[in-house]
């Protein structure tokens, strides 16, 4: 009763906004009612951006975005006599209600994200038997041999936890594959993971045909194995000593909770990151959807599946005769399905797992290509707007996650709209100087502010924008694609270590330079028309702007183009353990700064420098966190030099044995605070202004960085170290 | 004699306001802001004269020998030269053509319409047309037409060319053409510069009709006699375009005789519907009639039998409403009587119920005929008005700018002002010597309200463009838009001798063209006087007869009244009852009108209405001057010093602001603050103030002057049509020397209902309230978004997951 008396006030507070809002009011009360509005929001933000008054600060923006779609709609479309500029014009209304409705649903998303769940560590009185999957396709043994020994040294009883290497390009398939060279390959792969699993205490589980990839490789798992859970791992998502601990306890708490999700957290940047070497600054892209979306999606009980980073329960996914294998992202299909048939799941915001991303800009496209084709597949297939089974508020979430994947469409009509009335002289905005400042520059700065309250540490002003600029020139035929033929795109495995050893463009980064070339032009005809035809020039100006702003994003984009030459694969994760190192068979103390996949800098204490050469063999003794074990990894001196308390030492792994990949496993992954800290070090909002001039330096930069290495790859050579890479260099 | 001389000032005083007054026809106080005022040094212009009828010599009038165009005539109307000073005879045996005193046509292409009402005998007589006219210097005759057309057919079709004197024409009207009725009279000029090519020459055509040399002659000297009381219809206007109606009525100062003579003064001015109509009402007669004149005399038989030579047929036993002819009172005496006051009410009543409009049937057009044509269409909600039934024709168009009006009327509970907006769809063509940086402009009374530049070369077809107007300047009653097309081309640009009056068509505006009403927020309020002025609001739909107070005992007063309750009427449209035998402390919840000298109004009614008490000592001592206004002149000096060096630059983006968003201090108050008590300037001689009764629904209407001598004369100014619509404000003064209506606003007002309610109109009152306060919106918006707030976080905090 009470809930329902709630709601009737929550509705009839709706309905008297949108019956103010709706009023045909005078321009000059539009911009007043604007400016006030502006200026409220300014004031909460600096006074208190939480709780209460950031649902107010938002409502106030929902009234303003809500005038400016009423007066959009009624007073500026062209008129419909004239086709040429009705249809773009149209299309540019199409475009910019979805970009509003998109607003909506995510307001309805994030309204109010879940606080993070206390730990569940110990809480844990009863174990349940839980098969770890680690399924893997053609990833390196080295990397799976990590994943493997960060996953053996989970802390759970041993008897209680399997770990199943699932490999699919081991398959009897592949082995007999008519083409000699690939069957010998993966004869060979087989018999390598074969042995490896076997000495990391893992088993080997390979089948007959490739069918369903992923979906199909862990459904074979799941006959051949009887845990009550099951986890998984992607092969290069290595999982940290407490992830059980912190999510197997909710099975218990809840019978019908079918999913525990955990972040993805990833020690490497993506090429935005590397390329605009924001990495360490700035928090990474999906930390707004792990540290915000999923939070609030956990809300409405429709945090999703993955695919990589979870707890499955095996009763749940049963009777769904396990993983769905219909579109190419079967993690969340999954999740609909079973949110459907009534299940829940919860969502654990604590990194419990470190993984690789793409390293490349080329295969960074081809994951967000398939993430975007699979989710037009589950929109196509499932439509979870009308899914029977499905609560309201889960429904409004898939279609959030789903529709979001939209976004080439209105980014391509707002890239190329103002072009129309620069190169056409097509009028698709019927506006005045006076109504666009009062309507649609109101509009667009309280859209900037809502975004920045509602994801304001998660991500700065006009990174989305960035983000979703370079992944729609790529995406965009591949959701036509899909749209047009909806079962013709297959799983591709994402490659995530490859690295790029010396400066150059993208391979696929040609259209960014025509895009941008044609803005250019564009800037160029906004000059000559505001000189050519000062009649019209207000409105060359407004639209000239618009173009310019364009043109800022795709110089940006750049710089995410080029390549830049990094000698470390991944990143170097800062830890602090004390250590013995090894050198010429003496024993010294020593302190390990920071690890990455690869390798380790390690600080040795009274070392003498004659001591050190390059390529020499080494070894680190250190404590692992499992209860009393002790190991020597064995290493070679890459680099080293001297400072205040010592030498600082550079070195690679040399692991030998499945023991000394328990040791790597144990140094960089065991420990997740490490993690939790690195997010929390590059969290922090930097306002709406701050954060655009931030930007706006960046995109000059970066703009010109790009035609640098265009110029450089037109010249034919590649070979010179890239500009600005002074403050970069890292061993 | 003492009349004689009041009407001798008030004519003066009626040729000098139309001197100074923007009088509608009076183009330059409708240019557009940008267009300099001044004619661009050097440019061939011969004289200076940016207000036409302002500079240049007052006409001559009829009595001044006239001259022969310099132009040949076309062998169709021959002119002759016009006869002197008119004979009585000849004087009612004339029928002057245009219904107000100056008629000036101005820019490149004007046209004007408006319809003759003749008697039959007028109508069969031979008649002959004699027009008088003068133009500017700068007028090309081989390219400028004057023609006149009389139902359809063009009596006169001459070159502009009478530019040193004005000439006095006569033509022919051809047999059968004239019918009794009502007859369509179009006039319209085509002018071109004789040099310039410039958008400002433009400004400077001008040709002037002379009101007084202008008319219809009958051959027949009985033409002019009435026959019939219908044969009022026929009264037209005089030589200065004023219609005077004199009412000689013996028992004037009896209780039961005001509101019987209301009554019929009312009816007459709805049945003579002219522009200018004044009465007077006197014991005395005043002189034989004239053009544009008559004399009405009422009483009982016994009263009035004194007056006249010989009592109409059955005056002594039943009501009877006569036109006689007395060697006193003149041909076309009207006479009204009956045994008995009783028997004279009766007749009274037999003329006014044909003309009276109950109050349930909505007007479908403002009678607006005799002086424009086509009657103005009345728009009470959503409407689509196609041009060709506004009066708009096809119009193909060489020149350099083209203005072309219509007219629209708009109710008195019209509330749409802040937020309303109108629209234009737009049919027209441009050629490809039409350059960018054209533009088409709308004006709604004169004020700009919405501006289409021309932005692409090459010619184009306009489909029903939408042009978005804003209805800030619409007001209760009829409204003027003007749509103006300003072309510029390149062979302007070079002005080639011989340029101005090529022929090739640059513009056409179809009829097609419509104008689009949106529904609008209706409801009255109060005070409001532009809503009197349109349609006689609140007054014109009240249930019971409206109070109307005045001192009976001073004739200027009562005719005063008269005039007023008169003026009233046709802009109603109806006959309003008056109640003349109330006190005004027993009006107190009621509508009611007081007229009358400042000493002769109760202190109390003026406290009322926000006017000073001590206002009745002082007023009207010093005698209305000529000294020149202080803020006019203030603002003549900023306009003047305004755009140069850098402040200028400034005060431009200013304006711009001013101009795209209408933000005053206004927008920002949320309470309106109680008016300050009005006292009246020293040279106004009219005051009109309105303000809600002192309890109740009612609204009162005071007509006050310092003297009943300048109480009558004012009154005759404001019952003038142009004067008359300039009323608005909750007091307005007329004054005396320039006959210019100041208003002080109305900054707090209550409203009437006058809708039933709907939640549609509500909603456009609520938006149209919102639009002009403007804070009081963004206060009502973030108090709702709070609440919306807080309703979410409730919401919030019952669905979903909480922990």
């Amino acid at each position: 009763m009470r809930k329902f008396l709630t709601v009737i006030l929550w509705a009839l507070g709706s309905m008297a906004v949108l019956g103010l809002v709706t009023l045909p009011i005078s321009l000059d009360t539009q911009l007043i009612a604007g400016l006030s509005v502006l200026i409220a929001m300014m004031i909460l933000k600096l006074v208190r951006p939480d709780g209460i008054w950031r649902l107010i600060a938002l409502a106030f923006g929902t009234a303003i975005v809500m005038r400016y779609v009423y007066w959009r709609t009624t007073s500026t479309l062209p008129p419909l006599n004239q086709p040429e500029n009705f249809i773009p014009g149209f299309l540019l209304y199409l475009a910019e209600l979805y970009s509003v409705m998109m607003l909506a649903l995510s307001l309805f998303v994030v309204a109010q994200p879940l606080p993070p769940r206390p730990s569940r560590a110990n809480s844990n009185d009863r174990h349940p038997t839980v098969d770890v999957f680690i399924p893997t396709y053609n990833e390196e043994p080295e990397l799976l041999a990590n994943t493997m020994a960060a996953a053996k040294g989970m802390d759970y009883p041993q008897d209680r936890v399997t770990i199943w290497l699932l490999d699919d390009g081991g398959t009897v398939q592949k082995r007999n594959s008519e083409k000699i060279a690939d069957a010998n390959k993966a004869e060979r792969r087989h018999a390598e993971l074969r042995k490896l699993a076997e000495d990391l205490g893992v088993r080997y589980l390979t089948r007959e045909r490739n069918e369903h990839a992923k979906a199909g490789n862990m459904n074979n798992g799941l006959q051949h194995s009887t845990g009550e859970l099951i986890a998984v791992f992607d092969a290069d998502h290595a999982p940290a000593r407490d992830f059980l601990k912190e999510t197997v306890g909710y099975f218990d708490e809840d019978p019908r909770l079918f999913l525990v999700q955990t972040p993805h957290f990833f020690l490497n940047p993506d090429p935005v990151e590397r390329n605009l070497r924001t990495f360490e600054k700035m928090p990474s892209e999906n930390e707004m959807f792990y540290g915000i979306i999923q939070r609030g999606l956990d809300k409405w009980n429709a945090s999703f599946f993955c695919g990589s980073a979870a707890v499955l329960r095996r009763q749940a996914l049963l009777e769904t005769n396990g993983f769905s294998g219909v579109s190419i992202t079967e993690d969340c299909e999954t999740a609909v399905e079973l949110h459907s048939r009534g299940w829940n799941s919860v969502y654990v915001d604590k990194p419990l797992i470190a993984g690789l991303q793409p390293a490349t800009f080329a295969s960074f496209i081809g994951q967000r290509s398939r993430w975007a084709q699979g989710m037009m597949q589950i929109l196509r297939f499932r439509f979870p707007p009308l899914k029977r089974g499905l609560s309201f508020p889960q429904r409004l979430c898939y279609m959030s996650s789903t529709l979001f994947w939209l976004f080439p469409f209105p980014r391509t009509i707002f890239l190329f709209a103002p072009l129309f009335y620069l190169f056409f002289d097509l009028q698709i905005f019927t506006a005045s100087g006076g109504e666009f400042m009062a309507y649609t520059l109101a509009y667009m700065i309280v859209n900037l502010m809502m975004q920045n309250y509602l994801y304001g540490a998660f991500r700065w002003p006009w990174v989305s924008e960035l983000y979703e600029y370079v992944q729609t020139v790529h995406l965009l035929p591949a959701v036509v694609s899909v749209i047009l033929n909806p079962s013709k795109p297959t799983f591709k495995v994402t490659a995530k270590d490859e690295s790029i050893d010396k400066s150059r463009l993208s391979e696929i980064s040609r259209p960014f330079f025509v895009i941008f070339a044609l803005l250019l032009v564009g800037v160029a005809m906004t000059v000559y028309k505001v000189y050519a035809e000062p009649y019209k020039a207000d409105v060359t100006l407004v639209v000239g702007g618009w173009n310019l702003l364009n043109l800022i994003m795709a110089g940006c984009a750049l710089g995410v183009v080029s390549e830049r030459g990094e000698k470390a694969a991944t990143r170097r994760v800062k830890v602090s353990r004390r250590c013995d190192f090894e050198l010429n068979g003496k024993w010294l103390q020593a302190t390990i700064e920071n690890v990455s996949a690869n390798g380790a800098r390690v600080q040795v204490i009274d070392a003498e420098l004659e001591d050190l050469a390059k390529d020499a063999r080494a070894g680190i003794r250190f404590k692992t966190f499992a209860v009393g074990a002790e190991g020597i990894l064995p290493v070679t001196i890459r680099n080293f030099e001297r400072t205040s308390d010592g030498i600082a030492v550079g070195c690679l792994y040399m692991p030998e044995k499945a023991e000394h990949h328990r040791l790597v496993a144990d140094l960089i992954f065991a420990n997740s605070k490490q993690w939790e800290q690195f997010q929390l070090s590059r969290r922090g909002n930097p306002g709406l202004l701050r954060g655009t001039a931030w930007f706006l330096r960046l995109a000059i930069f970066q703009t010109y960085r790009g035609l640098v290495y265009l110029l450089r790859d037109w010249r034919g050579t590649g070979r010179i170290a890239p500009v600005a890479q002074t403050t970069g260099q890292r061993s | 004699m003492i009349v004689r001389g009041v009407l001798a000032v008030l004519l003066l005083a009626t040729s000098s306001a139309f001197a100074d007054a923007p009088s509608p026809f009076n183009m330059s106080t409708e240019k557009p802001a940008a267009a300099p005022a001044q004619p661009e040094p050097g440019s061939a212009t011969v004289q200076p004269a940016p207000a036409p009828g302002a500079t240049k010599p007052a006409p001559a009038p009829a009595a001044q020998p006239a001259q022969t165009p310099a132009a040949p005539a076309p062998a169709s109307a021959q002119p002759a030269v016009v006869a002197a000073q008119p004979t009585p005879t000849q004087a009612i045996s004339r029928r002057y053509l245009l219904p107000f005193e100056n008629m000036v046509f101005s820019g490149e292409s004007t046209q004007r319409a408006w319809t003759l009402y003749l008697t039959p005998e007028q109508a069969s007589s031979r008649a002959s047309l004699n027009l008088g006219y003068q133009n500017a210097v700068i007028v090309a005759p081989e390219s400028s037409r004057l023609r006149l057309t009389i139902n359809g057919k063009a009596v006169v079709d001459i070159p502009i060319a009478s530019s040193d004197n004005p000439s006095a024409l006569k033509f022919p009207v051809p047999a059968g053409l004239l019918h009794a009725g009502m007859n369509e009279v179009a006039v319209s000029a085509v002018q071109r510069h004789r040099t310039d090519c410039t958008i400002e020459s433009t400004y400077e055509l001008w040709t002037q009709i002379d009101s007084a040399s202008t008319y219809l002659s009958f051959e027949d000297p009985e033409a002019g006699r009435w026959r019939r009381i219908e044969d009022v219809r026929a009264i037209g206007a005089d030589a200065k375009g004023s219609t005077t109606f004199n009412l000689i009525v013996p028992a004037m100062e009896q209780t039961g005789s005001a509101a019987p003579l209301v009554r019929l003064a009312e009816a007459l001015a709805l049945m003579a519907n002219m522009p200018n109509q004044s009465f007077e009402i006197s014991e005395q007669a005043r002189g034989m009639p004239r053009p544009g004149a008559v004399n009405v005399v009422v009483g009982s038989a016994s009263e009035i039998a004194e007056k006249l030579e010989k009592l109409p047929e059955g005056a002594q036993v039943s009501p009877t409403s006569a036109i006689v002819d007395d060697p006193k009172l003149g041909p076309s005496t009207v006479v009204i009587t009956g045994p008995n006051w009783q028997a004279v009410e009766q007749a009274i009543e037999d003329i006014a119920r044909p003309v009276d409009r109950p109050v349930a049937s909505q007007r479908v057009v403002l009678a607006t005929r005799n002086w424009r044509l086509p009657e103005t269409p009345m728009v009470l909600a959503a409407r689509h008005l196609k041009f060709s039934d506004l009066g708009v024709s096809t119009q193909e168009f060489s020149g350099r700018r083209l203005r072309t009006e219509f007219n629209v009327g708009i109710p008195s509970d019209f509330y749409a002002n802040a937020y309303g907006q109108a629209m234009i769809l737009l049919d027209a063509a441009y050629s490809q010597d039409v350059l960018p940086g054209s533009h088409i402009d709308i004006y709604v009374n004169d004020n700009i309200a919405a501006t289409v530049p021309i932005t692409t070369s090459g010619g184009e077809i306009l489909r029903h463009l939408p042009i978005k107007v804003t209805m800030r300047h619409f007001r209760p009653g009829d409204n003027s838009v003007a749509i103006e097309a300003v072309l510029l081309t390149q062979a302007d640009a070079t002005c080639a001798p011989g340029a101005t009056g090529l022929q090739d068509k640059r513009f056409v505006l179809f009829d097609s063209s419509e104008l689009v009403m949106p529904d609008f927020a209706r409801i009255g309020r109060t005070p409001n006087l532009s809503a009197v002025s349109g349609t006689g609001f609140p007054y014109n739909r009240a249930d019971y007869s409206l109070p109307l107070i005045f001192e009976r005992t001073q004739p200027e007063a009562m005719s005063a009244a008269t005039t007023l309750m008169a003026q009233m009427s046709v802009a109603a449209g109806r006959l309003i009852p008056v109640d003349t035998a109330v006190s005004p402390a027993a009006v107190m919840d009621r509508n009611a009108v007081f007229v009358g000298a400042i000493p002769t109004v109760p202190s109390a009614v003026l406290a009322e209405l926000g006017i000073t008490s001590n206002v009745a000592s002082k007023w009207g001592e010093a005698v209305a001057s000529n000294q020149p206004n202080t803020d006019t002149t203030f603002d003549e000096w900023r306009q003047k010093l305004r755009g140069s060096g850098w402040r200028g630059q400034v005060s431009s983006f200013e304006d711009w602001m001013n101009r795209t968003f209408n933000i005053s201090m206004n927008s920002f108050r949320l309470l309106p603050g109680r008016d300050p008590d009005f006292t009246p300037s020293n040279g106004s001689t009219l005051l009109v103030a309105q303000k809600k009764s002192p309890t109740g629904e009612g609204s009162w209407t005071l007509v006050t002057a310092p003297s009943p001598a300048t109480l009558q004369q004012g009154m005759r100014t404001l019952a003038q049509q142009d004067v008359w619509r300039q009323l608005g404000g909750r007091i307005a003064t007329i004054d005396g020397a320039s006959s210019k209506v100041a208003q002080v606003p109305v900054s707090s007002f209550e409203f009437v209902e006058t809708e039933p309610f709907s939640l549609q109109n509500y909603r456009l009152i609520i938006a149209n309230w919102l639009s002009a306060n403007a804070l009081a919106y963004a206060l009502v918006l973030i108090c709702l978004s709070i609440a919306l707030g807080l309703a979410t976080a409730r919401l919030l905090g019952s669905l979903g997951r909480k922990q």
